[in-house]
């Protein structure tokens, strides 16, 4: 099949029975790979109420068709589970080389199930696969096992692993990859360390077939040509995602203190350029990228080595934690990253707690004697190893700040920062209705990856609720994550501004099939709507309260920078939704109904 | 005396669909913005000659501007 590995491989990991099947040429045709290929084994194979840390959960792993090809940024792996953080559906995306990997072995989805009966990594070299024995791997930080793996296979060999997090089944332990890729959110690592598996190896040498060598070739070319040609090539590449840092400071977006601000005091610390100039080394890319964003940092004061940070860590473990130390953030960015654990979500949680103790809501006696102040950067690099081994007041962090403020109650649930249990990513919400908007109904919690609109509120006024708003959010909750689901990355369309149609015809010619942006954003719709009936049918009684954002966002103004004062009322919380689900053609609780399945051509996922 | 200013594609709208427009020196990166209705709180980043500048940075004779939105997101 054109554009494909080819096969589906299947690992019970109870058994250790393994199968190797044809990729469904439907499949390839109504859900196109990646997370298209995830949503629908998930909805499609894992039971109803099924335990996401037991053996029916299943973690699948998929490439798209663009995947491994020479086309800008097609390095991109999803990651697909009932989450254990939120009980809903979890997808993660992951750059790096490990996804043009499993197309050269022929594969494009790999999916667990079952629990091993002892720590396994899983081989694959073209033909073989092999389940071998990872006790000298467990318990081992990513880099250490990463870097044993690749002396013992050879730099070909791609590695997808993780860390004592994800052993140790902390609620967003990560998946590691290439020193410094992460699929990182929703706990897919904690569902892989739950089924014992430390590692995936993967390599392959076989080529992916394509329908037309000679267009795929043009096309290839002149998506290249228009990156090479971006005239803002050169500071992307510069400054990779912390181009935004200061903006999001200047515009009242940067997490500060758990959220209770979005600009930071010290942020101009925590620049873009300050970042490169004291601390980066080297630009570092993914598979066939032309603008690597990763930046591969090394800071003197801790004698840490790190990709990163990116700046979504520097929002949640510089600013939100009230750090302004760039190496600081750096040597926790590697400290997570080695212990297998999200930063997004541990920024997050450390922060909700760094609230508690100033608010006294936790003591002294409560964090195993931690001075948990804003801005302690020892306490945090503390805690941080402490969630990841799950010890004393790690252990309640690592459920997630859902669950940690249920537990602790007295009023500290007003400010834990998630939606449906996912900690929000480090864009500050107060006043900003369309991002607001998208993290309330992202398909995951509360990530900004599906639909990033927060310049969207600034062209048309932050607070302004209007129908048009809510249809831009739609609009880029269909569109942004096909790129997910192609097996490719974003970023050429979102830094370097290339115009998206030039994926069509390399995608006609990879595939040998006609499609249209049109066609490709209802494919979108279709996978959004059946993620959406994987939230009604896992969580009985699902309704509109889930996509409640945190009260902070609609009762709880900053005190201080640009958004001082801004609140989106309780009231425009609930017509943002009206309209919302009003677009969607959902019912007034969110949930589509018989003849919008059908419309759809999903009837037979019907809950 | 006057200036290129060369926004990214996304802004493009607001020169004619143009890849650069020629505007006044003498005036804020700020100002121009303004006089081409593009609000300067969508600019993340401003660079001249390889060096990054504030909005606040007064456009000299042949200066050539970027002025860098981050509309796509992250």
């Amino acid at each position: 099949m054109n554009g494909y590995g080819g096969s589906i491989v299947r690992i019970n990991l109870t058994t250790g029975n393994i199968s190797r099947k044809p990729t469904p040429v439907e499949l390839a045709r109504d859900f196109i790979g990646g997370r298209g290929f995830g949503a629908y084994y998930l909805i499609k194979e894992i039971p109803r109420g099924a335990d996401p840390l037991g053996p029916e959960n299943k973690l699948i792993i998929s490439s798209g068709p663009i995947s491994g090809l020479m086309i800008p940024g097609a390095g991109k792996c999803d990651f697909t589970t009932k989450s254990p953080l939120t009980g809903g559906y979890a997808s993660a995306s992951m750059g790096g080389h490990f996804t043009a990997e499993m197309k050269y072995a022929g594969v494009d989805s790999i999916i667990l199930d079952g629990i091993s009966p002892k720590p396994v990594y899983i081989l694959i070299d073209n033909e073989k696969i092999e389940l071998r024995d990872a006790a000298e791997y467990w318990g081992k930080g990513t880099i250490a096992v990463e870097k044993e793996i690749k002396e013992k296979f050879g730099e070909e060999f791609q590695v997808a692993l993780i860390g004592p997090g994800g052993e140790n089944l902390v609620h967003y332990a990560c998946i590691n990859h290439d020193f410094g890729r992460q699929a990182g959110r929703g706990g897919v690592g904690t569902v892989m360390g739950a089924k014992k598996v430390k590692a995936i190896v993967i390599h392959g040498t076989r080529s992916i077939p394509v329908a037309d060598v000679k267009a795929f070739q043009a096309a290839g070319k002149a998506l290249y040509k228009a990156c090479k040609e971006a005239s803002f090539l050169r500071e992307w590449t510069r400054y990779g995602t912390t181009v935004v840092t200061s903006w999001c400071d200047e515009v009242g977006a940067l997490p500060t203190r758990n959220f209770s601000a979005g600009s930071f005091e010290d942020g101009k610390d925590l620049y873009g350029p300050v970042m490169r100039e004291k601390i980066v080394i080297t630009d570092k890319g993914c598979f066939g990228c032309p603008s690597p964003c990763g930046k591969y940092s090394r800071s003197k004061k801790y004698g840490s080595y790190v990709e990163g940070p990116e700046y979504e860590t520097i929002g949640l473990m510089g600013s939100n934690l009230g750090i302004s130390d760039i190496e600081a953030v750096a040597h926790a960015n590697l400290l997570a990253d080695d212990l297998g654990i999200d930063s997004i979500s541990t920024g997050n949680a450390i922060g909700w707690a760094m609230e508690c103790y100033e608010k006294g809501i936790l003591r002294k006696s409560d964090t195993d004697g931690l001075d948990l102040k804003f801005g302690n950067v020892d306490a945090t690099f503390e805690l941080i190893g402490k969630i990841a081994r799950k010890e004393g007041l790690g252990a309640l962090l690592a459920e997630g700040v859902k669950k940690a403020s249920k537990k602790i109650g007295k009023g500290s649930e007003k400010f834990a920062i998630h939606v449906k249990g996912m900690e929000q990513s480090a864009y500050a919400t107060h006043n900003a209705t369309a991002m607001l908007l998208a993290y309330m109904t992202c398909d995951v919690g509360a990530h900004h990856n599906r639909s990033w609109a927060i310049t969207y509120d600034l062209q048309v006024g932050r607070d302004l609720i209007v129908p048009e708003k809510v249809a831009r959010v739609i609009w880029l909750q269909n569109f942004r994550p096909m790129f997910d689901v192609l097996g490719g990355c974003r970023l050429q369309w979102v830094e370097l501004g290339i115009d998206r149609e030039l994926y069509i015809p390399a995608l006609d010619a990879i595939t040998g099939i006609h499609r249209t942006w049109e066609d490709l954003e209802k494919v979108g719709e279709r996978i959004w709507n059946l993620t959406r009936l994987f939230w009604m049918r896992e969580n009985p009684g699902f309704d509109r309260n889930w996509d409640l954002p945190a009260p902070r966002f609609y009762e709880d103004a900053p005190s201080s920078g640009a958004t001082k004062g801004q609140i989106t009322k309780f009231e425009d919380v609930n017509t943002l939704l009206d309209m919302y689900y009003e677009q969607r053609g959902w019912d007034e609780n969110g949930l589509p109904g018989p003849e919008k399945l059908k419309l759809l051509g999903l009837a037979e996922f019907l809950v | 005396m006057t200036a290129i200013i060369r926004p990214t594609s996304a802004l493009r709208i607001y020169i004619g669909n143009k890849d650069e427009a020629v505007v006044e020196a003498g005036r804020t990166v700020r100002e121009t913005l303004i006089s081409l209705n593009i609000k300067p709180e969508l600019i993340a980043l401003v660079v001249i000659d390889g060096e990054n500048k504030s909005k606040d940075y007064i456009i000299q004779d042949g200066d050539i501007v970027k002025v860098l939105a981050v509309i796509g997101g992250g």
